[in-house]
């Protein structure tokens, strides 16, 4: 028995040790030669030189897929469809894919490695997604812990994007952070002021790139913005608008009835909830006053749920106020910006009122 | 427990600085298979298990959700504040992604707070995780169930 043992330990030894050495000779000695890629079927091919992740290969193309973690395939948002060349699914990237995208040959394109040829389909969005290495020209302090920022590009480059879609801001290495790292934020600026971009960010308490954004960024250093993303926009249609957000879920909503009076859409009534606790935690109430004063379309109804009182907003809960403005949605669709509890409690009052599900838009990932 | 070449990776990524500023460990010098063990020994000594903790705590979270950030108080003892932040985080045991919002809970009657979300009540439910000493989500088991009054199951529940 004991020669069993001892036996099967030398022979897992053994195995542990080549798999070690083959490693170490692959990560020494292989190199692939050039490989093509190809996106969409030939809408883009380029001949890149093998070894690299398939994230970092796409960026050094100034391809720019999502991704939330920096090609650490701890975040599973840099999935790609991949039709040839990406060899066997790993095992760092089971955990991200359920068995239906496994079996269409979804990939997280920061754990493949390319290695010969490879074919790949994306999302047609993402072949304008770009990098862009602004100037931080304005931080302004909104309430006690929202901030919005203003990047401007550089000479001579503009941004194309559809109101209500985010970038991936990149924070640099500070403390204990050693590398850069991306996180989602809504645009709050128009398209049509494309030589800059706005963001409205809120700290989170010892948030990783929230913090750097509050105790690091200054006012006239270089920040690295990718984008545009996101399947949050206006769609075309003739319905009422409801809008809802609370906190920084303003942001995208702001973006979005910026370009409506820009693009005079003014034809579709529309209706701005903005929820808050207190008083203190609301901000750009002037400015979307002053849109309400001048278009006639618009409405702008705040309403706090904390129990201050002497202030000219509705009272309560934005689920309650929305509740009580409308009976039944019969040619209404509805814009939520907010946290996955806000956007849940929203998603039942509207759809209690009738409105289909379907036409209740909001960032899914967010 | 042994200390397996997977959760030298998970530990890894518990290090501050890869998935969130502090990290998962705090300043607790041990390997992962160690905070485990203690962890599940002071479960197990209380007769109670890791998903019944976990359980205990998404009542508390539910009652403070779709709130929208107002305080309330639960059990006329605990006040909650569920925070409404977006985004998702992911797991170090790399399986799956949470929502950021933290329950923030003030227990007046010991003095104690107490602060969690999806992702913390995934790890204690699914890993046995809570925290390693010092890090600002650490949850002593023995304290939550004391404080949370989870009761033992009863015997075949
Ligand atoms: C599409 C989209 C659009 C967005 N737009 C905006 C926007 O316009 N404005 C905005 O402000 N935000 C926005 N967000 C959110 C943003 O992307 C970030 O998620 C947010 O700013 C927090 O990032 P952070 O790096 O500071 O925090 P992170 O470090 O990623 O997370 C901090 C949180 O991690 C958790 N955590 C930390 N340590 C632990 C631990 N040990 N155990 C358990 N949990 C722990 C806690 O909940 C803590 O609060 C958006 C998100 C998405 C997906
Ligand atoms: S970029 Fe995060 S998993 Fe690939």
């Amino acid at each position: 028995m004991s020669e069993v043992v001892t036996g099967v330990g030398v022979l897992s030894a053994v195995s542990v040790g080549l798999t070690v050495l083959l490693l170490v000779a692959e990560a020494i000695f292989a190199t692939y030669g050039e490989c093509e890629i190809d996106i969409n079927k030939g809408e883009r091919t380029f001949k890149v030189t093998g070894g690299g992740s398939l994230l970092r290969t796409l960026a050094g193309q100034k391809l720019f897929l999502p991704s939330g973690c920096g090609g650490r395939g701890s975040c599973g948002t840099c999935k790609c469809k991949v039709l040839d060349g990406g060899g066997p699914v790993l095992p760092t990237e089971l955990p991200y894919l359920n068995p239906e995208e496994r079996r269409t040959g979804i990939r997280l394109a920061c754990q493949l490695k390319v290695k010969e040829n490879v074919r790949i389909e994306i999302p047609a969005d993402l072949l304008s997604v770009r990098e862009f290495q602004a100037v931080t020209e304005r931080i302004t302090p909104l309430t006690h812990d929202i901030r919005g920022l203003r990047f401007r590009l550089p000479e001579g480059e503009t941004v194309r994007f559809k109101a209500g879609q985010f970038v991936n801001l990149v924070s640099k290495p500070y403390g204990d952070v050693t590398e850069p790292t991306s996180r989602a934020y809504s645009i709050s600026s128009a398209p049509a002021d494309n030589r800059a971009l706005e963001l409205v960010i809120r700290l989170v308490p010892n948030g990783l790139v929230t913090t750097w954004v509050f105790n690091h960024l200054k006012e006239g250093e270089t920040a690295t913005l990718i984008g545009p993303y996101g399947e949050f926009f206006l769609r075309d249609s003739a319905r009422e608008i409801i809008f809802i957000a609370g906190g920084s879920g303003l942001a995208p909503i702001r973006s979005i009835v910026l370009d409506m009076i820009e693009r005079g859409i003014t034809h579709r009534p529309a209706t701005f909830f903005f929820g808050a606790v207190k008083l203190r935690d609301l901000y750009y109430v002037e400015e979307f006053q002053a849109i309400a004063a001048k278009h006639p379309w618009f409405r702008f109804k705040p309403a706090l749920s904390g129990d201050e009182t002497g202030h000219p907003w509705e009272r309560g809960l934005i689920t309650d106020v929305v509740a009580r403005s409308y009976g039944t949605l019969d040619n209404h669709e509805a814009y939520l910006c907010g946290s996955p509890g806000m956007i849940g409690a929203c998603v039942k009052v509207l759809t209690g009122k009738g409105l289909p599900e379907n036409l209740v838009f909001y960032d899914k990932f967010s | 427990m042994k200390q397996t070449p997977e959760l030298d990776r998970i530990q890894a990524r518990m290090q501050p600085g890869i998935l969130t500023m502090k990290g998962f460990l705090g300043s607790d010098p041990r390997p992962l298979a160690e905070i485990l063990a203690e962890d599940l020994a002071a479960v197990t000594a209380a007769g109670v298990t890791h998903a019944q903790i976990a359980d205990r705590l998404a009542a508390i979270t539910r009652q403070g959700t779709d709130l929208m950030e107002r305080e309330v108080k639960v059990e006329d003892r605990f006040q909650v504040t569920v925070r409404d932040d977006r985004g998702l985080l992911p797991s170090p045991f790399g399986d799956g992604r949470f929502a950021k919002g933290d329950t923030e809970v003030a227990d007046p009657r010991t003095g104690r707070t107490f602060r969690w979300n999806d992702l913390t009540l995934h790890l204690i439910r699914d890993h046995g995780f809570y925290n390693g000493r010092g890090s600002d989500y650490r949850l002593e088991p023995g304290e939550l169930v004391t404080v949370f009054g989870i009761a033992p199951a009863a015997p075949g529940a």
